[in-house]
């Protein structure tokens, strides 16, 4: 017993010195210029990219190292919100518009104004819009833009051709909640049963489909619905909150969007979109390959996972028109922030602008991946992703036309998201009605009045 | 020169095993056994003929039984051998997995963990078996209640603990809340020290042994299969141990394999994910395990028929 005593004692004793160790406090943070700058960001597909840029900063700054990890979508922001409490958060990382002011309104991360201010950039170097998505509701900017996305319909190319249906009329497609106009027609169309009877053919089997005309991921929306439904609301001239940015009363009630998700519900019925249970594990670029959808609408982002699919042939066309007669896209811009508890704000803000300039977005534009946020650059990009054999044009038309509307940054977003998630999927899944979307909405605006 | 009669008569004469033995009860028996067997391959054979697909195809036949457009490049990828354009070209994407650095983590941190409960928990569960010291009962019935605490209600005080301590993202961190022991390898080896007859340990007692070398010297050589048992289920359960390591062992220098294959397999959202690379991955992971139920499976068995646990 008296050896347990003094292994014990000896445990004891060595784990003293780290019981006393006082932390520093979070927000303290400290303005080195020197050091290694850990730098998160979620897309593998852009890390190659980014690495570059990485090997061209330090080559040119050689008293700092960049650490680049990639954390999955999935694990990023639990991770993210662990390493804040646990004081081992990322000195950079790439922010997404629905997640900042979580951040924000609880001093996470540094505010640039002064910076940008001191050192620049010239915020008129970013396309239009993308740089005001970082600008708080306390009037301050968070991050400096790096990309920026719209929506677009990905289809099978040659089951289109198969069903008589030529690209000139997916270019022009209209769209209105009552009859879903040609775009149902299209989906229609593209849907094939079992039998190969098509949807807008008699003696179609909704029951049992071989080919759906338009796929569903999971979960089915959220709370923006980025590419799943806010395209068709907001050519009813609806609009997620009161504003664009920053909102804090959200219009779920409102009939044009419960209208419009009551059309879109009516596609599983109608045997044109899978159940939602159908898309759990499948991501929509396997089901296209799978020649189990025709067409699915997704983000400009995964135009390069789309463009790699062997074995089919796409094509890509821009949102339906809708009633009023005009069409829209949400579009977002992600933006790298500076943790406020860094301890090498100085090199962490060198990088910063380093990510934001021209040379490297020049290199990540030739990574063909996503469209940079520096105006300069946006035709590289188009052009390298427009190389691997899809035309972007249907993306970024919405911004040369003025019909893209920005992704809706708003306080609370995950408990929004949340909310609308659950009340979604059961509408979805037909366990609830469409006007249930008014519940859901009020317990979300009560997330404001609560505080 | 000794030779040896093949010619061996049935040991066994029972009716059922005479003249083939294929009654239809045994047929039956035998299918029923095959289809288990299948159903219980058959993922590892899905995940196989994933891991040999090309990434890139894989959906234009998802449900061919053969590898689409066979390749090695998942498991090429996975361990570190594929360039990054091979990589892509076959449907992976930038996002590499340091395979040997995680093994590593996984392997030192099981090890450690098995090392510590069973050596703690194997001192513990003799003081609470062979010894008599007042309260013991009541702390026993303590430590077993400490078995119905479902392990989340704990986790977040103990990532507190380790915040303070200063730990995150340190295999101190990864290991020390399991490396003392819990009361289930305490119960585990309890049970079975009980059993042991105390004239054994009397006559040691008589011979001047005091406790230590009677439990080093006895108990432990007269314990070796459930003292295996034990290791082998603690080291499993750490190997999968899945939660805890994500939330204090993130960083990529102490992260295990089960959080970097999480991680790989949430990239883009919405994005095409490495299905064959994760599978290969996966795979290999599993390898370690597998091998130690290999070496160590007999004594299992042995060891919970010998202890009369059911």
């Amino acid at each position: 017993m008296r050896r347990l005593t003094v292994i014990a004692t000896a445990v004891l004793v060595a784990l003293l010195p780290a019981c006393t160790v006082e932390r520093p406090p979070a927000e303290s943070g400290g303005w080195d210029d020197t050091g290694e700058v850990t730098y998160w960001m979620w897309d593998a597909n852009q890390l190659p990219a980014y690495q570059q840029c990485a090997t061209d900063f330090e080559a040119s700054n050689p008293d700092i190292d960049i650490a680049i990890e990639q954390v999955g979508w999935d694990y990023y922001w639990g991770r993210m919100l662990t390493s804040f409490v646990a004081n081992s958060a990322p000195d950079v990382f790439v922010n997404h518009t629905s997640k900042y002011g979580d951040y924000t309104s609880r001093g996470l991360i540094e505010p640039l104004d002064e910076l940008i201010a001191r050192d620049g950039p010239d915020l008129s170097q970013f396309v239009e819009g993308t740089g005001d998505l970082w600008v708080g509701d306390d009037g301050k900017r968070y991050g400096l833009p790096k990309d920026f996305d719209a929506v677009g319909l990905f289809y099978n190319a040659t089951m289109a051709q198969d069903a008589g249906i030529t690209p000139e009329q997916m270019q022009n497609l209209t769209w209105n909640p009552q009859d879903g106009g040609t775009y149902e027609d299209v989906l229609a169309r593209l849907s094939v049963d079992v039998n190969g009877v098509r949807g807008d053919e008699p003696g179609f089997d909704p029951r049992n489909v071989a080919t759906y005309g338009l796929g569903i991921t999971y979960p089915p929306g959220g709370g923006s619905g980025q590419t799943q439904w806010s395209f068709l609301t907001a050519t009813l001239g609806w609009s997620h909150t009161e504003k664009p940015l920053w909102g804090t009363r959200f219009n779920y009630d409102d009939p044009r969007f419960q209208d419009t998700i009551a059309w879109w519900r009516s596609l599983i019925d109608k045997g044109y979109m899978p159940p939602v249970e159908q898309a759990v594990g499948n991501e929509p670029s396997q089901l296209m390959q799978a020649g189990r959808v025709a067409l699915v609408t997704e983000g400009s982002w995964n135009i390069s996972t789309f463009a790699k699919l062997g074995g089919i042939e796409l094509a890509t066309a821009p949102t339906p028109i809708g009633p009023r007669g005009f069409r829209a896209a949400m579009t977002n811009s992600l933006a790298d922030s500076i943790a406020a508890g860094s301890p090498n704000k100085g090199a962490a803000w060198k990088w910063v602008r380093y990510l934001a300039s021209p040379e490297c977005q020049s290199v990540v534009a030739q990574g063909g991946v996503v469209v940079p946020a520096v105006a300069s650059v946006v035709p590289v990009a188009e052009a390298a992703i427009g190389a691997q054999g899809l035309d972007i044009t249907p993306f970024t038309r919405h911004l040369r036309e003025g019909t893209a509307f920005p992704f809706p940054a708003a306080h609370h977003a995950a408990d929004v998201d949340s909310i609308m998630e659950a009340a979604t999927e059961r509408v979805m899944g037909g366990s609830a009605d469409v006007s249930s979307l008014t519940a859901a909405n009020e317990e979300v605006n009560a997330l404001f009045t609560q505080g | 020169m000794v030779t040896v009669d093949t010619a061996v008569a049935p040991t066994s004469s029972t009716p059922g095993q005479e003249a083939g033995g294929l009654t239809p009860g045994r047929v039956l028996a035998w299918a029923c056994l095959i289809a288990i067997i299948a159903i219980t391959l058959f993922p590892f054979y899905w995940m196989l003929r994933t891991a040999l697909s090309n990434g890139t195809t894989l959906a234009t036949a998802g449900t061919s039984w053969l590898p689409v457009d066979f390749t090695w490049g998942a498991f090429r990828r996975v361990l570190g051998l594929a360039t990054l354009e091979e990589a892509q070209a076959e449907g992976g994407t930038g996002s590499a997995v340091d395979f040997w650095v995680y093994l590593r983590n996984s392997v030192l941190v099981a090890s450690l963990i098995t090392a510590g409960q069973v050596f703690f928990g194997a001192l513990a569960a003799y003081a609470f078996a062979r010894m008599r010291w007042p309260g013991r009962d009541a702390v026993f019935f303590v430590l077993l209640t400490a078995l119905m605490v479902p392990p989340i209600f704990t986790q977040l005080p103990n990532f507190l603990l380790m915040r303070d301590l200063g730990l995150i993202n340190t295999y101190a961190a990864l290991v020390l809340p399991f490396f003392f022991m819990t009361p289930f390898a305490v119960f585990f080896l309890r049970q079975f020290f009980l059993g042991i007859s105390r004239e054994i340990e009397e006559a040691a007692r008589l011979d001047g042994a005091g406790h230590v070398r009677t439990f080093f010297q006895l108990i432990v050589p007269m314990s070796w299969g459930p003292i295996t048992t034990l290791a082998l289920l603690q080291y499993v359960q750490a190997w999968n141990e899945y939660f805890w390591p994500l939330l204090v062992g993130s960083e990529r220098s102490v992260r295990t394999l089960t959080v970097a294959l999480g991680v790989f397999r949430s990239q883009t959202p919405q994005g095409s994910l490495d299905w064959p690379g994760l599978m290969a991955a996966t795979l290999i992971a599993a390898l370690p395990v597998l091998l130690l139920f290999i070496a160590f499976g007999r004594k299992i068995v042995d060891s919970i028929g010998f202890s009369g646990i059911k």
